[in-house]
C-alpha cells in the first residue's frame, strides 16, 4: 500500500468576500470554513474585506510559488493584528509543513481544530502530518473528525481509505509476526508536501469560479451570466435521455443527458454544440473511471493538466492507475451536471457519487477544460466548488 | 462491510443469549448453563474475554463498535497476534469487502502463510472453548479424590488447546477459570526425549522457577512438572524439562502445536497460576480430551479401589507380611528396587509401626487411564497416637480386575 495522501486543498480564500458566489453556492453546502467567514464577515467586517481578500491571495501565492518564509511573515504580521483568523492560521501551518516544523504544524492545525472544531480541512491536514510520521492511528481519529464535521469531504474520504488500508497492513503484519520495516514502505513524503500546496494553479484561469471575486475581475462576468439557477433536474434533452432521471449512469450503454445541457441551451444556445461536446468528455471520463479503463480515464486529462502541488504528472499517473486498479469495483455517477463555456475553456460542476468496494463518497467537483483539437480535455480537477 | 458470514462461523454460538453449555465430551451430557459465562466477573479486562466480545460485536454486524474495541485490544495487548489479525480485518473491511477471517493480502500472505493457518487454528480453539463448557458441577474423571491440603488442581484439555483451573472447595471442585494453552508441535503422548510432544497423564508441580533464572523466551515464569512420573518411568519413556511456562515478550500467546513439549499460557494467564496455586500439592492432568464426570457421583469401580486400598492399610497395620506383600506386584519397582527388595523395607516399617493401626491422612485419589489403568495415590501414613508420620504415593495398577501396587515411595 502506497502512502498516498492525498492533498487537502486549502478552502478557496475569495469565497468567503465573493458577492457573486451565493447564488451559485447554493447549490450545495457551503463548505464550514466559509460559512464561519462567511459569519465572520457579516458580524462587522465588511469594510475590511478587500483587504482581507487581498492578504489571502498574496499569501497564497507566496505559498505557491514557494516563497514561504516571507509568506510566512506575512501571515505573523497579519495574525498579530487579527490573532484567530482561521484562514490565516490555515495558512501558517500549511507554510510551517513546508519549511520542514513538522511539531510546530502540528500544533497550528491542533490549535485550528480545537477553536474551529466545525473546520474539515484542518483535521486533514493534522492526519497527513500523523500519517508523515506513521502515526497512523492518529491520523485515522482526525480523519473521521474531519468526516464527522463534513461527511462529503471527500479528500478526508480518500485519506481515511489510504489510512486504513495501511492501519490493516500494519496490523497484519504484527499477526503474522512479519518485520513491517521489509514489507511498509513508509509515506512518501513528496506526495505529503503536495498536501501544503493549495492548488491554486489555475488562480488566473478566469473560468475558475473560485477565484472570480478577486483574481479575476473579467470573470465576474462570465459567472454573473450563468448565476442564475442553471439545474434543472427533469429536462428532457437528449433523444436518449431518460427525462425523469436526474442522474446519469456513466457505465449505462448510452450516456444520457446533462439536466444542464438544456439549461445551457436556454441560456446561451450558441454554446450548444460546444456544451454538448464538454458534456460528451466529461461522461466519458466518468464512464472510463467506472470501467476501470485507466488507459481512458488518463487520455481525458490535457498535456497541460497539473496534478496538484510539486506532484509531476508521473507520479500522479501512477497514483491514479494505483488507486483505480487496486479497486474491485467502481462506480462514479453523476448528477446536477452544469456546464458552461467560454471559447476554447469550459467549467463542469457536478455532483460526483463515487462509490469503490465499500467506500462510497459524494462530494461536488469542478473540472476545467480546454478544446485541443475535436476533443475537450480536463486541465484542473478540484473537488469542493 | 465486513462479511458477516465470515465471522458467523465462529461466533454464531455465542449469539443471542450469551454462550450455553455443550456437551464438553460424548459420554457427558449436558446439563444446565454453566455458572461461569462467557467473560468471568471481574475479568472483564481479559483479554481473550475482550476478543470474544469483538467477534460478538461482529457477529451483530457492529464493525463500528468492533473496530474501537479491537483498537483498544491491540494498543493493550500489541502482540497478541490474534487480535491484530481481527483489527486488520476490520480496518479492511472499511476499504474493500472482507471475504476471509485473516483476509490478508495475498502480497502479504506470501511471506508467512503459515502464520495465518496457525492463527486461524488458536481462533477456532478458543471459540470452541468458551462455546462448548463444561457442564456445572462436572470435573475431570481423574480427579476421583482431591485432599483438602491441595488447595487447586489443574487439567489440561490438550485437544482443545485449554487449561482448566480448579478451587477445591469445601462444597468439591470448582472450575475458578481456565485459558488458552499451546502444546507440543508434535502434538501429545511424549514418549522420548526432543520428540516435541507434551506427555499425557498425572502430574505435579514440583517447583516454581523465578523469571529471573530464564530467558525471555520463557516469559513471567515457569512451573516444572514431574514428567517423567513413575509410570512413564516404568514404560521407558524419556525426556524432561517440561514445564508450564509463559511468552516470548513479542508474542502474546503461541499458536495451539508451538512448543517442544511445554504446555504454554499467555503471561498475564500464568501470572495468574504462579499466583494462586501452591508447589507440589497442585495436580495437573493433561489428557489429549478430558472426560468430565459429575462429582461425588456413586462409582462402584472407585468403591472396589477404596476396598482393596482399605485391605492393604489394615494388612500393614496388622504387620503380616506375608498377606501385605499379596498387594505388590510382582514387577514392583522403586527405583530398580524389586518387590524382594522392598519386602526388608516394609518388614521394617511393620517393626515401627508396633502393630499400631495406620490411619492415612490428607488421602488424594487420581485415576489416570490409557491401555492401562492407574491410580496414583498419596497420602501421610499415621499410626495411631502419632502426631506426624511419612508422606506416601503409590502407583497402582489395575490387573485383571485387581488393583495391585506397582510403585510405593516417600513423598518429599
Amino acid at each position: 500500500m502506497e502512502g498516498s495522501i492525498k492533498p487537502c486543498r486549502l478552502p478557496p480564500v475569495s469565497r468567503p468576500i465573493s458577492h457573486f458566489q451565493t447564488s451559485v453556492s447554493m447549490k450545495q453546502a457551503p463548505n464550514a470554513l466559509y460559512k464561519s467567514l462567511q459569519w465572520l464577515v457579516l458580524a462587522g467586517a465588511c469594510v475590511a474585506s478587500c483587504a482581507y481578500a487581498d492578504d489571502y491571495s498574496d499569501v497564497s501565492k507566496l505559498v505557491r510559488t514557494n516563497k514561504f518564509s516571507e509568506a510566512l511573515t506575512r501571515v505573523d504580521s497579519y495574525l498579530a493584528s487579527k490573532p484567530a483568523d482561521p484562514q490565516m492560521r490555515f495558512f501558517k501551518g500549511v507554510i510551517q509543513r513546508n519549511l520542514g516544523k513538522t511539531a510546530d504544524a502540528i500544533t497550528t492545525f491542533t490549535q485550528l481544530t480545537q477553536d474551529y472544531p466545525e473546520l474539515p480541512e484542518p483535521y486533514n491536514n493534522l492526519a497527513v502530518l500523523y500519517a508523515g510520521q506513521g502515526q497512523y492511528d492518529k491520523a485515522r481519529l482526525a480523519l473521521e473528525m474531519a468526516i464527522r464535521t463534513n461527511p462529503s469531504y471527500a479528500t478526508a474520504h480518500e485519506n481515511l481509505g489510504d489510512v486504513y488500508a495501511r492501519l490493516a497492513s500494519q496490523a497484519y503484519n504484527k499477526a503474522l509476526q512479519l518485520d513491517g520495516n521489509n514489507t511498509v514502505v513508509p509515506p512518501k513524503l513528496a506526495l505529503i508536501a503536495d498536501v501544503f500546496k493549495p492548488n491554486l494553479g489555475n488562480a488566473h484561469n478566469p473560468a475558475s469560479p473560485a477565484v472570480v471575486a478577486s483574481a479575476a475581475p473579467a470573470a465576474s462576468k462570465a459567472t454573473a451570466e450563468t448565476a442564475a439557477p442553471v439545474v434543472k433536474p427533469a429536462a428532457p434533452a437528449t433523444p436518449a435521455a431518460k427525462p425523469s432521471a436526474p442522474v446519469v449512469t456513466p457505465p449505462a450503454s448510452a450516456p444520457v443527458m446533462a439536466p444542464a445541457a438544456s439549461a445551457t441551451t436556454a441560456s446561451a444556445p450558441a454554446d450548444t454544440q460546444a456544451s454538448k461536446a464538454v458534456e460528451t468528455a466529461v461522461l466519458a471520463w466518468a464512464k472510463a473511471w467506472s470501467n476501470k479503463n485507466v488507459e481512458a480515464y488518463l487520455k481525458a486529462y490535457s498535456p497541460n493538466f497539473a496534478p496538484a502541488g510539486k506532484q509531476t504528472r508521473a507520479a500522479w499517473q501512477k497514483e491514479r492507475r494505483d488507486r483505480i486498479v487496486g479497486k474491485k469495483s467502481i462506480s462514479v455517477t453523476l448528477s446536477d451536471l452544469d456546464i458552461r463555456v467560454d471559447g476554447e475553456q469550459a467549467v463542469a460542476s457536478f455532483r460526483q457519487a463515487y462509490k469503490a468496494d465499500s467506500l462510497s463518497v459524494s462530494s461536488q467537483k469542478t473540472l476545467n477544460l480546454k478544446k485541443s483539437a475535436h476533443t475537450w480535455l480536463i486541465t484542473r480537477e478540484s473537488t469542493g466548488r | 462491510m465486513l462479511s458477516k458470514t465470515v465471522y458467523a462461523v465462529l461466533s454464531v454460538c455465542l449469539l443471542g443469549a450469551g454462550l450455553t453449555s455443550a456437551s464438553a465430551s460424548a459420554s457427558v451430557k449436558p446439563k444446565s448453563p454453566v455458572a461461569r459465562a462467557s467473560v468471568p466477573v471481574g475479568q472483564d479486562s481479559l483479554a481473550e474475554a475482550r476478543l470474544i466480545q469483538i467477534y460478538r460485536l461482529i457477529g451483530r454486524s457492529d464493525t463500528r463498535a468492533a473496530l474501537d474495541e479491537a483498537q483498544r485490544l491491540v494498543k493493550d495487548h500489541p502482540n497478541f497476534a490474534l487480535a491484530q489479525l481481527v483489527y486488520g480485518d476490520l480496518l479492511s473491511s472499511r476499504t474493500r469487502p472482507v471475504t476471509a477471517f485473516g483476509d490478508v493480502p495475498a502480497t502479504q500472505l506470501k511471506a508467512n502463510a503459515a502464520a495465518l493457518t496457525s492463527l486461524r487454528d488458536e481462533s477456532v480453539a478458543r471459540l470452541k472453548a468458551l462455546k462448548e463448557r463444561p457442564p456445572e458441577g462436572y470435573v475431570p474423571a481423574e480427579f476421583v479424590l482431591l485432599s483438602r491440603t491441595s488447595k487447586h488442581a489443574i487439567a489440561v484439555d490438550a485437544a482443545r488447546s485449554r487449561l482448566y483451573l480448579f478451587e477445591n472447595r469445601a462444597s468439591g471442585l470448582t472450575l475458578i477459570d481456565d485459558y488458552y494453552i499451546s502444546v507440543g508441535k508434535l502434538g501429545v503422548e511424549k514418549s522420548t526425549e526432543g520428540d516435541q510432544r507434551t506427555p499425557l497423564g498425572v502430574y505435579f508441580i514440583t517447583s516454581q522457577l523465578d523469571p529471573k533464572t530464564l530467558k525471555d523466551f520463557y516469559g513471567v515464569g515457569a512451573l516444572p512438572i514431574n514428567y517423567p512420573n513413575m509410570l512413564d518411568i516404568r514404560r521407558g519413556k524419556t525426556g524432561g524439562g517440561i514445564w508450564l511456562h509463559g511468552t516470548p515478550p513479542d508474542q502474546f500467546s503461541r499458536p495451539p502445536l508451538a512448543s517442544d513439549g511445554c504446555v504454554v499460557l499467555a503471561n498475564p494467564d500464568l501470572q495468574r497460576i504462579i499466583n494462586t496455586v501452591a508447589i507440589r500439592s497442585t495436580p495437573v492432568v493433561i489428557a489429549n480430551q478430558i472426560n468430565w464426570v459429575p462429582q461425588n457421583k456413586a462409582n462402584p469401580q472407585l468403591d472396589a479401589f477404596e476396598a482393596r486400598l482399605n485391605a492393604w492399610r489394615k494388612a500393614k497395620s496388622s504387620g503380616n507380611l506375608a498377606a501385605l506383600n499379596a498387594f505388590y506386584a510382582s514387577d514392583f519397582n522403586n527405583a530398580g528396587k524389586t518387590r524382594g527388595d522392598w519386602l526388608p523395607i516394609l518388614a521394617r516399617e511393620v517393626a515401627q509401626t508396633r502393630g499400631r493401626e495406620l490411619q492415612l491422612k490428607d488421602l488424594s485419589l487420581l485415576h489416570w487411564r490409557d491401555k492401562e489403568e492407574t491410580m496414583v495415590v498419596t497420602f501421610g501414613e499415621v499410626a495411631v497416637g502419632q502426631l506426624t508420620g511419612t508422606s506416601k504415593r503409590q502407583y497402582w495398577s489395575r490387573r485383571a480386575g485387581q488393583w495391585t501396587i506397582i510403585y510405593e515411595g516417600t513423598r518429599l
